[in-house]
């Protein structure tokens, strides 16, 4: 797999320490590190931080202190971090340091598409950009070298298709770990003011300029020979893999000549231009920005996205690499039929904790507005529990802004509030149920937490603790007692944390004691709303059915004739497990899929759905 | 060459036959590139894996382009049979019965019945694997998966290879009930 080869490269560019956040498409890198440092007994240091920004910094001060590293992340992951990148950049590094930004164009699994090229460029930093898992490799020594000989950090850009892409790779020589040796202080470098600033950019600059023109990633290299003249295609990345391909399988196309640049920031745009200016076309084929496209002086025989003809939004797949090429050379395109796809939306597995939690939220909290975040219970949407999902943590500090609408600050009354009852005395849309993960909220929602305690925010926060970064595999938490390769870590109690941000209403339950955690929302809406005490949390904490530690029961349920049809079950819970056999009009739980929780038995309106054997 | 789509729902081990498929190949020395889908749609969504032979660079298989669609799912196969050339075959887990350009067999119920529906990938793969033009035979799968060390895992695996192969030798009509 392309991140099982980037975390071999780690390995043999002897880097010594590796700082990580879980994200698609990233998240194997760190476990492959995992796997051979146990495999091979290394030395290497990893880590699994609490955010990006935290990774970042740790790799850099390891950097510093004159060992090799890298921080591993997806590209949003780099806006957390943005801080100190940008600022490394400039204050440069000491032992090789690489930031591995996986992209994800599509998007499949991100809130954006956004091009981590684009960012390196920003920052003032190179950018490696590989097209295939071996090529990924390759760069990930590369990018090494490069950080330690120009004394700056490197981004290795690797996009979805070459993070879960798997091909053979060769394997090399593992070397003894460098060491540019220990720190010495110098506070004009390490430590700048503005001043010194100034001075460090221009060095800065300096060191862009040599890359750009002596280093040989940065100029286009022939990946495909065509004739020389006509028509010329400029690619970057994966899609340069595409580009080969399509060029191949296809004679009618054998006389473009294509180009990759391996580094396309800073690229060498003299070299980018004389192709340009020695072919009547050049098509610029890249993912998601026009990098390189922007890089050239002169576009008027330049076809790319920024001149409209390369879509300026989704994946480049193949198909329409195909019909760009054959187009820009004025073939007509291969007629396909649009596919009928029906897409299977993702839900949360049967079982899973977080099912009882949204289930009861809904129930307690009606028409509240649920801010939600990111992790698998972002499908809380499925069951109309989550009504936003900006970023990470942000469920708790949109709360804090939704509850200012209607003036929120002051006691609505006591009332009698039965279960489904509106709340009296708050004004309509006030009420505001946050809901976020463990991981996240260790993540992003501690200083949001912070915040709202301070600001009084009224909303109720329901942390969904099932002990792991679920969506990515399984990562483990602040909370854990285990680091990313098993040795010993200290655990972080989470209540002590929530109730060091000063919340005063905390309560602890387990989602599956049903009937506890609806007394226990109650609870927290009476605490908040009620009484407007402030901000209350729930936290509801049960491992991740997909954890050897789950404790799965071994029940099974059937929907007994007592059924009436009232569709309850599919609508509030929308479990996997539970099917309507339309033609037999009637309800049936699949016992492959049932995890034996018994939530829907709980639930269901007709009590017709009984322990029992399939 | 030889393209080839795996599909099928998260969780039905698209992946785990991906790269068992990939990891004999590979230990031959044929070239293979092959892709993943992980991250949100794992969790029940529709899953496909890209799986190429030959002097490829990219891990996409284009419309129209695959040789075969090994499908853990009716509804997924079609969702995915614009990738499968006109004259492509589907080998798919289903109840109903096999045709021309579809090969069917009810793996979900054979797995279950070998004790665990999660062995329904490997059923499935030996079932196609004794299909004329597939990768890899079945004794080269067999090979591979007796090298598990968890005695349960392999014996369960190994089982379930050789109802998808016997499956495969009876006749048809015997097959798909």
């Amino acid at each position: 797999m392309g991140n099982e080869a980037i975390g071999r490269g780690i390995i043999e560019a002897g880097c010594s320490v590796v700082a990580a956040y879980p994200g698609t498409p990233s998240s194997e890198v760190l476990g492959s590190l995992v796997h051979w440092k146990k495999e091979l007994d290394l030395p290497v240091y990893l880590e699994w931080s609490i955010n990006e920004k935290v990774a970042v910094e740790v790799a850099y001060g390891a950097s510093l202190s004159g060992i090799r590293s890298a921080a591993v992340m997806k590209m949003v992951g780099l806006n957390v971090a943005s801080d100190p990148f940008l600022s490394a950049a400039y204050l440069g590094v000491r032992g090789g340091m690489v930031l591995v930004v996986a992209d994800d164009p599509g998007p499949h699994s991100s809130q954006t598409e956004q091009d981590s090229r684009w960012f390196a460029w920003l920052a003032k930093v190179p950018v490696l950009d590989p097209g295939t898992p071996a090529e990924a490799l390759a760069m990930t020594l590369r990018a090494f070298a490069l950080s330690e000989k120009y004394e700056v950090p490197v981004v290795l850009r690797p996009c979805l298709r070459v993070c879960h892409a798997r091909q053979n790779v060769r394997l090399g020589e593992i070397p003894a770990p460098p060491d540019v040796g220990p720190f010495t202080r110098n506070w004009t470098r390490w430590a700048a003011i503005p001043k010194f600033r100034l001075v460090l950019h221009k060095e800065l600059n300096e060191k862009l300029e040599i890359i750009r023109s002596e280093e040989p990633e940065s100029k286009p290299r022939p990946i495909v020979e065509g004739s020389g003249k006509g028509m010329a295609v400029i690619t970057s990345g994966s899609v340069s893999s595409h580009v080969c391909d399509v060029l191949a399988s296809d004679h009618r196309l054998k006389d473009i000549d294509a180009y990759k640049v391996d580094l396309p920031f800073p690229a060498d745009w003299r070299a980018m231009q004389q192709i340009v200016d020695t072919h009547d076309k050049t098509l610029v084929i890249e993912e998601t920005y026009p990098v390189l496209e922007l890089q050239l002086n002169d576009r008027r025989r330049v076809q790319g996205r920024v001149s409209g003809f390369v879509p300026s939004q989704g994946e480049l797949v193949p198909e329409l690499v195909e019909d760009l090429i054959v187009q820009a050379i004025g073939l007509s395109t291969t007629l396909r039929k649009p596919p009928q796809i029906k897409p299977r939306r993702p839900t949360l597995c049967a079982g899973c904790p977080h099912r009882p939690a949204f289930y009861m939220i809904k129930k307690v909290f009606g028409k509240a507005i649920y801010t939600g975040d990111i992790g698998c219970y972002t499908l809380g949407i499925n069951m109309g529990a989550v009504d936003t999902c900006l970023c990470m943590g942000a469920s708790l500090g949109m709360a804090g802004g939704f509850v200012r609408r209607g003036g929120l600050h002051t006691a609505g009354r006591a009332g009698s509030a039965t279960h489904h009852d509106r709340l009296e005395g708050v004004p309509e849309g006030a009420t505001v149920v946050a809901t976020i993960g463990d991981s996240t909220f260790y993540h992003a929602g501690v200083a949001a937490l912070i915040n709202a305690v301070h600001t009084n925010a009224q909303f109720v926060l329901v942390v969904m603790d099932n002990g792991v970064s679920a969506m990515t595999g399984g990562q483990p938490t602040p909370a854990g007692s285990h680091l990313a390769d098993g040795s010993p870590a200290k655990p972080v109690d989470m209540e002590r944390l929530i109730r060091g941000c000063g919340v005063d209403f905390l309560e602890v339950v387990d989602p599956y004691n049903h009937d506890a955690l609806e007394k226990s929302l109650l609870r927290a809406r009476a605490f908040t709303y009620e009484r407007s005490s402030g901000p209350s949390v729930v936290v509801t904490r049960r491992p991740c059915v997909r954890m050897p530690d789950s404790q799965r029961s071994d029940e099974r349920f059937v929907v007994t004739e007592a059924c009436d049809h009232c569709m309850t079950c599919m609508r509030d819970l929308e479990c996997p497990a539970l099917n309507y056999i339309k033609e037999e009009k009637r309800m049936e739980i699949d016992p492959d899929v049932c995890s034996g929780c018994g939530f829907c038995a709980h639930v269901c309106p007709a009590r017709a759905i009984e322990p029992g054997k399939d | 060459m030889f393209e080839m789509i795996l599909c099928g729902r998260g969780g039905q081990g698209i992946v785990f036959l991906t790269r068992l498929i990939g990891d004999v190949l590979t230990a031959k020395g044929v070239d293979v590139i092959s892709s993943e889908t992980h991250g949100m749609a794992v969790r029940g969504g529709s899953i496909n894996s890209h799986f190429r032979i030959g002097p490829f660079r990219s891990p996409l298989i284009r419309e129209g382009h695959a040789d075969l669609l090994l499908s853990m799912d009716a509804q997924e196969t079609a969702n995915n049979a614009h990738f499968l050339k006109a004259d492509g075959l589907t080998v798919e887990n289903s109840s109903f019965p096999s045709a021309t350009t579809a090969r069917r067999l009810d793996a979900s119920r054979l797995a279950r019945e070998i004790g665990r529906v999660q062995l329904e990938n490997v059923v499935m793969l030996g079932f196609a694997s004794r299909i004329r033009g597939f990768p890899v035979s079945a004794d080269e799968v067999r090979e591979h998966l007796a090298k598990d060390p968890r005695d349960v895992v392999r014996s369960m695996n190994l089982k379930a290879l050789e109802a998808g192969v016997e499956a495969a030798l009876a006749p048809w009509h015997k097959v798909t009930p």
